[in-house]
């Protein structure tokens, strides 16, 4: 009878593998004693079924416990997909945010001692060139590397604002080569798309604030060559501060062709370089049309 | 006899089924986390290039803080973004070998206490020899805009060049104006508490002086912050007065009708900070009050 109190007993204090333990010293005890000559039929009998059935709700029990885990399991697993979904959502967030700063002008790259600065620069919606200031952290701050062109006054700017304020520094740079960007940008367009009004090249210095050039002028059926000469005293803009346009040939001009004169200069003064020319094709063609 | 030690031999073989089955799967109602922690080494070997969650979170946190240096150095957090690309097609570009992709963007964040939402778009065209990208259009809205009235004027010219830097750059040097002017407003107003007024706060574009001894004397200090065409942002100073009538028929040398010619001359000599200094010192003074240290 201890068998039985022994199956009763255990389900409370030990696992379920010290219980089969038990139930199999049980039966091998059983199994011994049946195999004596004078065993007790019917208590070894009634003791085996007791057995199978203790064995049976076991395994069933056991079943359930195990199949209530593995859903018990799986939302676990989903939720753990969905967190790290989540993570990475934000990563992706964070990192396209992290490349959107370049649309502000100013985008950056931690290094091990730093950031690495990079000033991008457009013109009236043009994406022109990039330009990195690799700075180093520490008192006082120091450039280590950058790229900006050796005619901006990389040094004077820096001496100013470098150690005093910092987002004054970057932007009076953003400044410099945006505005140094868009004057080469309007040279060169003038110098790509309208080539055929140029006699001779555009004479330009390396800040691109200096531009001069001879260009040809038609009006009823004559022809003029004017010499522009642009001067950007101001090297944080992209329009001229000094225009003059002068004539070659004649040393009085007719009425008609000084208003003429007097007008490029103004025009030049306010429009974009390859705008000015731009209109001139216009007024061409509006002129033909008026003459035919 | 048989069929009992059949029964037994059946119960030893079940047993032994049960056994393995459970030794295999951890105790139930074991520790759950054991679980979650393998889960990430499963997750990785099951399918490549995912990562652990710890590497993710340290990777995000580096991110982060990258993003945080970035809006220190820059003065401009950026909240929000997203974009959209659409390679546009057609027969003539196939054929001289052009790729045009139009990519849509929306950005919003602040700049100190000024907050954006901008949406652009930007043409990428790419031939054999060149890619260009063009900002084709350009919306923003900014906030508040009744407390920077001068606001709207920069945002409209950077809307119609389409000049995205241009319109932070302007917005940066916009910003440390303002508080450039705030700062100097207060100090005046903690240096001559009795003299100046600011009926609309240090943010305001303006500030009242008035004569302590006579209170019908005012000056009216008007600073603005305007932008120009290039989108340089420029303070600009306006000495307004508000004399008595009487006071002004005596005043036959017409000092009064001159002020405003003479402050601006003094601020270009002088600077701000000292042409403001100079102004009210000699107001407080002449009428006998004291200036405080």
């Amino acid at each position: 009878m201890e068998l039985e109190k022994a199956l009763s007993q255990d389900e409370s204090k030990g696992g379920v593998l010290a219980h089969l333990e038990k139930l199999e010293t049980q039966v091998n005890r059983s199994r011994k004693k049946l195999e004596e000559p004078q065993g007790a039929q019917a208590v070894e009998s009634s003791l085996g079924t007791k057995i199978r059935d203790k064995l049976r709700s076991e395994v069933k029990q056991r079943q359930a416990r195990v199949a209530v885990r593995d859903t018990s399991v799986e939302p676990d697993q989903t939720l753990e997909i969905s967190e790290q979904k989540a993570w990475e959502r934000k990563r992706e967030n964070v990192k396209a945010i992290l490349q959107a700063y370049r649309f502000t002008g100013l985008s950056g790259k931690l290094t091990s001692r730093g950031v690495c600065v990079c000033i991008h620069t457009a013109f009236e919606g043009t994406l022109l060139d990039s330009y990195f200031v690799d700075l180093v952290i520490q008192k006082p701050l120091r450039i280590h590397h950058h790229s900006i062109p050796a005619f901006i006054p990389l040094e004077e700017i820096s001496a100013k604002y470098l150690q005093t304020n910092i987002q004054h520094f970057l932007f009076s740079l953003c400044e410099y080569l945006n505005a140094y960007a868009g004057r080469k940008y309007q040279a060169d367009q003038l110098q790509r798309d309208f080539a055929a009004f140029l006699a001779g090249p555009l004479q330009r210095n390396s800040l691109c604030n200096v531009l001069s050039f001879t260009y040809k002028v038609e009006l009823r059926g004559q022809a003029f060559t004017f010499c522009a000469r642009l001067l950007y005293k101001d090297l944080t803009v992209t329009l001229p501060t000094d225009v003059t346009v002068t004539h070659q040939g004649m040393d009085t001009l007719p009425t008609s062709w000084e208003e003429q004169r007097a007008s490029h200069e103004n025009l030049f003064c306010t429009k974009a370089l390859h705008k000015v020319f731009a209109s001139f094709t216009q007024r061409e063609k509006l002129d033909m049309s008026l003459v035919h | 006899m048989d069929s009992e030690l059949a029964e037994v031999r059946a119960l030893e073989a079940e047993i032994a089924v049960l056994r393995p089955a459970c030794e295999e799967p951890p105790a139930p109602g074991g520790d759950a986390a054991s679980v979650r922690k393998s889960f990430p080494e499963i997750y990785q070997s099951d399918s490549e290039g995912w990562e652990s969650s710890k590497d993710l979170r340290s990777n995000l946190g580096h991110l982060e803080s990258e993003l945080l240096f970035l809006s220190t150095l820059t003065g401009i957090s950026i909240r929000n973004y997203s974009k959209k690309t659409e390679t546009l097609t057609s027969p003539e570009m196939a054929e001289k070998s052009i790729k045009k992709v139009l990519q849509r963007h929306r950005l919003s964040g602040t700049c100190h206490m000024i907050s954006f939402q901008l949406e652009f778009q930007i043409l990428e065209v790419q031939n054999k020899e060149n890619l260009s990208s063009v900002i084709t259009d350009l919306n923003i809205i900014m906030e508040p805009t009744t407390t920077y009235s001068e606001l709207s004027e920069f945002v409209s010219r950077a809307e119609e060049r389409r000049d995205l830097f241009m319109f932070f750059r302007s917005l940066h040097f916009f910003v440390e104006w303002c508080e450039y002017r705030k700062r100097t407003f207060k100090h005046f107003k903690e240096k001559y508490p009795e003299a100046v007024r600011l009926p609309e706060g240090a943010s305001a574009s303006y500030m009242r002086v008035q004569s302590t001894s006579q209170p019908g004397f005012e000056l009216v200090i008007v600073w603005r912050i305007q932008t120009d065409e290039e989108g340089k942002v420029v303070p600009k100073l306006d000495l307004l007065t508000k004399v008595p009538r009487q006071a002004l028929e005596l005043d036959k040398k017409g000092v009064v009708e001159t002020a405003a010619v003479g402050f601006r001359a003094l601020l270009s000599v002088l600077g701000i900070e000292a042409a403001l200094e100079s102004l009210l010192s000699v107001l407080c003074m002449e009428h006998g009050g004291q200036s405080p240290q």
